[in-house]
């Protein structure tokens, strides 16, 4: 735990992060603050033509914006140059002559990043709910099979739809460590989540992959659909938790693997 | 043990070798010279010390606990100096005081000030504080003088020094040779990652057969010389160059022709000189 520690101090520190935090927090109010102002409506996207209706449309629009890329981003700009940043610096010999081993460093690495990501996806849901109360009140929403869902039940589906994002958000996390530690790059670390996650929209949107469209670590973002509906399904749900936990383990096998085993150049 | 004993180390780098059969021996609370043109493999033994390279071959004990730096003097740029070493405390079990690291590198007052505003030789003595934090047994030092004003540099040897006699092991990398040769008792050689040499820095000046005379009348000793002693007049002293027997009979000749020998010892080279006689 002090590596986690230590890397969340280190973390916290950084600008970037800093500013992430800043986005998060008032991102969400300053769409509102828009969708305010001007009489258009985001009808493309789900829930767009609700947000003047219901407080709890806003959140959703957010959501399935953020899934687009924002959150691949998110994860890029927390994980991407963890390791990379160690080469970068020149800080691996003074990091790795300390009392822990490289599999602790590896650990701690991850988990704070996951952490972090984990926390501004909660700061972000969280005034995004807020900004759209301030925008439309606690009003019933129209759910995607057109029936209306009381305000309780309205704000219990949208926090429970921003927590579908945690598992994909966490194999995007997972995804920017192992390109950190074999790139070596923060170029890469950072862009490489991000341009991959835009292919994987891009193929799914293209379609023609068929059912290999479930596995791509985008695929689960859209799973929160199923929650927002008179009678719920949660196959996506179950089938992206399962698809995120796969790409994650992977992606955190080789990561470890090769930290382990590369030489410190 | 608290010193480093390296057995037939070896290290490929794709098609480079950097270190080739590498055998070294740094005995406990000595510091160490490592010497040798750039690309020698100075570097990656050094790494191999701090666990950071693994040799294809052979093998290294390294008694107790190492710290140091290679190459660069790593920092991370957005924190200030003393939350690097802060950073760098809470990784270890039993670190040293922050505060005490800094007044010891003469970095105290500069120490809450973000690293990325520093120059070279601040970020080094941070090094040195960040491997100090650790409480070594063993110090590796590349290049620690790198950017120090004359003053610093010092300030780093008389650091170095202090050390060594607390018991600290220190192997010092450095293309300074007065550096080396003010520090260290005992240094290794590199070439082309081979051990071109070990020992002490005095044997390593040394030359057998090498000797210098001086005499109440040089000129005329000069023109005395055998045939079979190379002899020069060089500042001010002859130096000569043959066996022990020829350069017997050229003290006693000397003597017959009422010439005192005043001094006669074992030449040696600068320290510049014999190392580049070896990396030659």
């Amino acid at each position: 735990m002090s590596v986690v520690r230590a890397e969340l101090f280190k973390l916290v520190e950084q600008s970037r992060v800093r500013v992430l935090v800043i986005v998060c927090l008032l991102g969400p109010l300053l769409v509102a603050f828009v969708l305010d102002r001007q009489s258009g409506l985001p009808k493309d996207t789900l829930f767009g033509r609700h947000v003047h209706e219901s407080g709890y449309a806003l959140p959703l629009v957010i959501l399935g914006f953020a899934g687009t890329w924002g959150f691949p981003l998110l994860t890029s700009l927390v994980a991407g140059d963890i390791f990379s940043s160690e080469d970068g610096h020149g800080t691996w010999p003074a990091l790795l002559s300390r009392s822990r081993t490289r599999a602790q460093v590896f650990t701690g690495k991850v988990l704070a990043s996951a952490l972090v990501a984990a926390g501004l996806l909660a700061v972000t849901a969280m005034t995004s709910l807020l900004a759209g109360l301030v925008l439309s009140g606690s009003t019933p929403l129209v759910g995607l099979s057109g029936t209306e869902l009381a305000p309780g039940r309205a704000a219990v589906l949208v926090a429970a739809s921003w927590a579908t994002a945690l598992a994909p958000l966490l194999g995007f996390t997972a995804l920017a460590c192992l390109l950190s530690v074999v790139s070596r790059s923060s170029v890469i670390g950072v862009a490489g989540p991000v341009v991959l996650g835009l292919v994987m929209q891009l193929l799914a949107l293209l379609g023609g992959l068929g059912d290999a469209a479930n596995v791509l670590l985008t695929t689960p973002f859209g799973s929160w659909h199923g929650l927002v509906r008179e009678h719920p399904f949660y196959g996506p749900l179950g089938q992206g938790v399962l698809v995120s936990v796969v790409w994650g383990a992977i992606c955190l096998a080789v990561a470890r693997w090769v930290l382990l085993h590369r030489d410190i150049t | 043990m608290s010193g480093v004993v390296g057995r037939g180390l070896s290290k490929l780098y794709g098609a480079v070798q950097a270190l080739d059969e590498v055998d070294l021996d740094v005995p406990p609370g000595t510091v160490h010279g490592l010497l040798g043109p750039n690309g020698a493999g100075k570097s990656t033994l050094l790494r191999m010390m701090l666990g950071l390279v693994r040799p294809d071959q052979g093998t290294l004990e390294v008694g107790g606990v190492v710290a140091g730096f290679v190459e660069v003097p790593g920092a991370y740029p957005y924190l200030t100096g003393r939350q690097n070493l802060e950073f760098l405390a809470r990784l270890d079990d039993a670190p040293g005081d922050v505060s005490t690291v800094l007044e010891q590198v003469d970095l105290a007052p500069r120490a809450d000030t973000k690293v990325s505003g520093w120059s070279l030789g601040m970020r080094q003595r941070l090094a040195i504080a960040g491997a100090l934090l650790r409480a070594p047994d063993i110090l590796l030092l590349d290049e620690p003088a790198n950017g120090l004003d004359v003053l610093a540099a010092r300030a780093l040897r008389e650091l170095v020094a202090g050390l060594a006699t607390e018991g600290l092991t220190v192997i010092l990398s450095s293309h300074d040779l007065a550096e080396v040769d003010a520090l260290c008792e005992d240094a290794t050689v590199l070439v082309s990652g081979r051990v071109a040499w070990t020992g002490s820095i005095g044997a390593l000046r040394a030359r057998p057969g090498r000797h210098r005379m001086s005499t109440s009348d040089d000129a005329r000793a000069f023109r005395l010389a055998p045939s079979a002693l190379d002899v020069q007049m060089a500042d001010g002293a002859l130096l000569l160059h043959g066996d022990t027997a020829g350069v017997d009979a050229y003290v006693l000749a000397l003597g017959r022709e009422q010439i005192a020998v005043r001094s006669l010892r074992p030449a040696s080279l600068a320290l510049e000189d014999a190392f580049l006689e070896l990396t030659r």
